[in-house]
């Protein structure tokens, strides 16, 4: 018998709240439609094992197996506030179905951030390979959620509302993390980019923290617009207005009107009520956010105030010629609601631009580089992602995302204009010897790129993935006996070899830094190793239905310094190289840098972590020294 | 036109984290002294007899003269435990009168409401505490940050790990110290409120004038368009004081099963849970050794810190901010207390009464001359704005931080005070830092000032004249 291709599985569509109102109870039920697999009671599947243990109440809740035949039969157990195996069931479908997001826009498994055990002050290098993401979906008495990258989980909190009244709140009711979708997805995020980046918990510079932030925040955004029956109902609410007051760009409602300060969702994307006149109001753009806002949170809300600006501006883009359809050529409404068929396309629309946009921004950190995160360098990685797809821009997904960075005052660095061109990363300049020294790298793994690719078994593909790397390590840093006799038969020599890894960024030789700080001046010398960060190979679709094959390699050198007044600081150099093998051949796209042998980043770096900045940017406890590059703390950042 | 006054500025050295600042106002014939907190961290013998050795000497230093006034900023050990200690020598020498907030006043209904959640989360959070020093819930990392941060409220590590089992401990230090505050003094206490501006008494023709800066009266909840029942004064302090409470009843339950006075309501089913299904993977999986390092039975307890810094905070914002100016040449002597974040925000929305329009907080800043760094320097008791705006030549900075400390000297010990701002502080004061541990370094720009400081094993003292 073959086996079923889905498991449907009921579900809140927002939160539990919208329940228990009248306008949403109709729409608050979903059916999710998660991949078939095997599963065991937990529930335990391949990606992820819930794990319900409650230590506050010093108890296990029983595991829903959802392979019951009871449970099968009515698509799952049925939403419920009072039954922990729901709770259970919920987490699992909501977390899969990001998972399932990231590997279709990704083109490849999601592979967990491995076991980093800490030996001698050093992590171990013996990393071990975690194959299940833990969650725990009623892990703390708290009104918090986190995700714990020395643990691979999800904790999930829950807590007592507060005794007011507030919205649909029930005072003094059970409130749980758990069963927010926005949360789930949201700390899931977490997870997944930080299985790509793990060196993204750096803060290194201010956009660092927040991006974290922000792209959870985006990635739960966009993905409720994939329910096409919630969109249809809020657009024919707000009669196709969709920046007026609406539920798609509100997150976590119930946890935030359960809590003492609540007023309204935790986090809006489209505008939020006013302290004073206790009124809604739209988000305006403001460029002057980006330069005074420190906080993570407060300045990852700007990205995803961008990200979302310029979803507002496809949407009304797009819907022009259906609203002068409707009304004869005016473009005006008139009174009253509007009709369903108008309502079904314009969802249609609306739905189709978010997953599109979601597509891009999850596509996009491929072309990021693997640390020391910018908004700007995400702009840039936005822009060259959608040009990969679709060459020829006739959506206007590009320009529509410039106008919003533009906007909200997020420019990236080193770019001349603010055009698709001069955005969008462009292929490196190299001259005859360093591209056959390309081919020659690319030549080595090649057969081991397609190997992986061709693989489905995720321990396999993590062991695959660690050897090739380090048979790259050694091609570029590490030449074996034969290797001049290589260069020979391809007509290069030493010199360049070393010319084409200082135009991958890598710096080979002893490299004197100084850096001037105020009066102070701290001198250093270094070596670094190179490490081979990642080499993973892509396959996706474009938007033509073109498969695109890629291989996306990270390298990066480090130093930390050891003495003087900035002492602890880490610092990172090195770049993400996309290679896509276009008729068999191996050809470079893009080169993504952060030089290493460059002072003016490590004195931007260091300014900030030491400088005045930090006393605003990193308040994270009275334990902390500025200037470690310490992690960044999801339990803290994630309290309110 | 006000007259010309000198002030001598006293930080004593308590030898530890604390606060005692005794300030000397001259302005021709005429002496106004202002005490402001004196306190120390701990409360063993040996910081008691400073305190008592400290409370003389400043008995010896009015002499003849009248304490004008004690201002006692805010409920924490560090800046109370001398007014309990040295109780019989200022006793002895009681002031005119008693400064302390309006959230200190009985007669305020929102003070004493705030107080009542106030009290309730403070005796959770200390049975918490005591709760971590059982066995079972061996968490030593959260224990010790516990402990550390309730010794602002007066309790020891040795009390708290003692007395594990008993609900009464004797009220705690701060508490009884504003208790004799609230009596001592010869006219009733003055509760201030933000937006006062009055003339130092003492001094005729009003040379000085006081600014009072904090704490803020939370207005926020004037604007909410959806008050419920049942309303609370500080809506975030019950809420985590309902955490606190839920907190420590789990723990009660999990150390005492089945005691009468713990049966509560289930929370958060309330089914009883079963052990009946099938739970063979689930097991596996957390009790494998090769992955006991993902397991998470402490880690809830983790939120105990979070519940008491921010208690701490909460408490450090509850500071009375004082600034002094000295009238002719607008000079400004400004103590901030531990004030945090939300108690330094609320100052540019202070309506000033009898103040011009555009006067505002920032008038303050720019014109200070003195800054006593709140907090013994700690990274987030400094605005960043505030400091931003200090920018006249001649500031001085004190900082009453001890860096023997045993909280700082520890392993993973509190940073104060905090490598950035302290540096930023130097930077704006050209190093003109007095340290309340090693005083201050001599450095060209004290030859700017008419003052000089100077120091002996009490104190640290500098004058300014303006």
């Amino acid at each position: 018998m073959a086996t079923p291709k889905y498991r449907y599985l009921r579900g809140y569509t927002i939160d539990p709240g919208f329940s228990t109102r009248l306008d949403t109870m109709g729409v608050n039920e979903s059916v999710y439609k998660i991949k078939w697999e095997e599963l065991f009671p937990g529930p335990i599947g391949e990606y992820v094992e819930v794990i319900d243990f409650d230590p506050a109440n010093d108890c296990f809740y029983e595991p829903v197996d959802l392979d019951a035949k009871e449970i099968l039969a009515e698509n799952g157990l049925s939403p419920s506030e009072g039954n922990a195996k729901f709770h259970q069931q919920f987490v699992y479908a909501v977390i899969m179905q990001t998972i399932e997001n990231f590997e279709k826009a990704l083109g490849r498994k999601i592979i967990w951030r491995s076991n980093l055990q800490w030996k001698d002050g050093r992590p171990d290098t013996a990393a071990e390979y975690v194959q299940k993401l833990r969650v725990y979906p009623h892990a703390l008495m708290d009104a918090n959620a986190f995700y714990a990258p020395d643990k691979v989980a999800l904790l999930f909190g829950y807590f007592q509302a507060a005794n007011r009244i507030l919205g649909s709140n029930f005072p003094g009711g059970a409130v749980f993390t758990c069963l927010s979708p926005d949360i789930v997805a949201h700390e899931t995020t977490h997870a997944i980019l930080d299985s790509i980046f793990p060196r993204y918990l750096e803060n290194t510079n201010p956009d660092v923290p927040a991006f974290h932030e922000a792209f959870a925040d985006i990635v739960a955004l966009l993905q409720r617009f994939s329910n096409a029956k919630l969109l249809e109902h809020q657009i024919e609410q707000t009669r196709g207005r969709l920046d007026e007051y609406n539920v798609m760009g509100e997150l976590a409602t119930q946890f935030g009107q359960a809590l003492e300060t609540g007023r309204g969702a935790l986090r809006s994307a489209i505008g939020s009520i006013d302290k004073k006149s206790g009124k809604w109001k739209k988000n305006e753009p403001n460029p002057a956010r980006y330069q005074h806002c420190y906080e993570a949170h407060d300045r990852g809300a700007i990205l995803v105030a961008t990200i979302f600006d310029a979803f507002m501006r496809l949407y009304n883009f797009r819907t022009q010629d259906l609203l002068r359809i409707a009304t004869q050529g005016s473009g005006i409404l008139p009174q009253g609601s509007i009709h369903p068929d108008l309502v079904k396309r314009l969802s249609a629309e609306a739905a189709d631009i978010a997953s599109h946009l979601l597509w891009i921004c999850i596509r996009a950190l491929d072309y990021c580089p693997p640390f020391d995160i910018t908004f700007g360098t995400y702009l840039r990685a936005l822009i060259t992602a959608d040009s990969d797809i679709c060459p020829e821009d006739n959506n206007g997904y590009r320009i529509a995302l410039i106008e919003a960075f533009r906007a909200w005052g997020i420019f990236p660095e080193k770019v001349n204009t603010l055009s698709v061109y001069s955005l969008r990363w462009s292929p490196p300049d190299l001259n005859a010897a360093e591209k056959k020294a390309l081919k020659l790298m690319a030549g080595h793994i090649k057969e081991d790129v397609r190997k992986i690719g061709r693989m489905t078994d995720r321990a396999g593909i993590a062991l695959e993935y660690k050897k090739v790397q380090a048979k790259l390590q050694r091609v570029l840093v590490n030449p074996a006996v034969n290797a001049a006799a290589e260069w020979r038969r391809e007509g290069l020599n030493q010199q360049d070899w070393k010319n084409f890894l200082k135009k991958i960024g890598v710096v080979t030789d002893v490299k004197s830094f100084t850096i001037r700080h105020g009066k102070e001046r701290t001198e250093f010398t270094v070596n670094p190793k190179l490490e081979v960060h990642s080499v993973r190979p892509a396959f996706r679709t474009g938007r033509g239905d073109e498969i695109i094959e890629q291989v996306i390699i990270s390298l990066s050198q480090s130093h930390r310094i050891k003495s003087g007044e900035f002492k602890g600081a880490k610092f990172r150099g090195g770049c993400t190289i996309v290679l896509s093998i276009k008729n068999d051949l191996l050809e470079v796209d893009y080169i993504i840098l952060k030089r290493f042998d460059s002072d003016q980043r490590l004195a931007a770096q260091i300014s900030y972590q030491f400088g005045a900045a930090s006393l605003q940017a990193m308040p994270v406890s009275g334990y902390d020294e500025p200037g470690n590059t310490h992690a960044v703390n999801f339990q803290q950042l994630h309290l309110h | 036109m006000a007259s010309a006054v000198t002030v001598n500025i006293k930080m004593y050295r308590v030898g530890e984290l604390g606060d005692c600042f005794l300030l000397r106002f001259t302005s021709g014939q005429e002496k106004s002294h202002v005490l402001i907190d004196c306190g120390s961290f701990s409360n063993s013998k040996a910081s008691a007899e400073r305190m008592k050795e400290i409370a003389t000497d400043i008995k010896k230093q009015i002499g003849n003269n009248r304490l004008n006034v004690i201002a006692g900023t805010h409920q924490h050990n560090d800046h109370l435990s001398g007014f309990v200690h040295a109780s019989s020598v200022f006793e002895s020498m009681p002031p005119d009168q008693v400064w302390l907030s309006w959230l200190d006043n009985p007669d305020d209904k929102k003070a004493r409401e705030i107080g009542k959640d106030y009290n309730n989360y403070l005796r959770s959070l200390r049975l918490i505490s005591q709760e971590l020093h059982r066995p079972g819930f061996a968490s030593n990392e959260v224990k010790n940050k516990l402990d550390g941060l309730m010794g602002f409220h007066g309790f020891s590590p040795q009390e708290l790990s003692k007395k594990a089992r008993t609900e009464s401990l004797p009220p705690a230090v701060p508490a009884q110290a504003r208790d004799i505050l609230q009596r001592i003094g010869k006219k009733k206490p003055a509760y201030l409120s933000p937006g006062e501006v009055f003339p130092l008494p003492g001094l005729f023709g009003e040379p000085v004038k006081v600014y009072v800066l904090g704490p803020p009266k939370n207005e926020e909840l004037l604007y909410d368009k959806e008050p419920g029942k049942g309303e609370s004064f500080d809506p975030k302090l019950a809420a985590n004081s309902t955490t606190a409470q839920r907190m420590l009843n789990a723990m009660q339950k999990i150390s005492n099963p089945g005691k009468p006075d713990n049966e509560e309501a289930p929370f958060p089913f309330y089914e009883p849970f079963r052990e009946s299904g099938n739970f063979k993977q689930v097991w596996d999986s957390y009790y494998s050794k090769k992955e006991a390092w993902r397991t998470i039975d402490l880690d809830w307890l983790n939120q105990a810190e979070q519940l008491a810094l921010w208690l701490d905070g909460f408490t450090n914002n509850s500071s009375l901010v004082l600034a002094f100016e000295l009238v002719q040449s607008n000079k400004v002597l400004l103590f901030a207390a531990d004030a945090q974040a939300g108690n330094w925000n609320s100052w540019r929305e202070i309506k000033w009464k009898k103040k011009p329009k555009d006067f505002n907080w920032l008038s303050l800043m720019h014109n200070t001359v003195l800054y006593k760094a709140g907090h013994h320097g700690s990274h987030n008791s400094t605005l960043v704005e505030g400091l931003d705006n200090m920018t006249h030549e001649e500031l001085v900075v004190m900082i009453p931080v001890d860096k023997s400390d045993p909280h700082i000297t520890k392993k993973n010990g509190w940073k104060m005070p905090a490598a950035n701002l302290y540096k930023e502080l130097k930077k704006r004061s050209k190093n003109r830092v007095i340290r309340m541990d090693d005083g201050f370094s001599k450095v060209k720009a004290w030859n700017e000032l008419k003052g000089k400081p100077s120091g002996n094993s009490l104190y640290w003292q500098f004058e300014i004249k303006g």
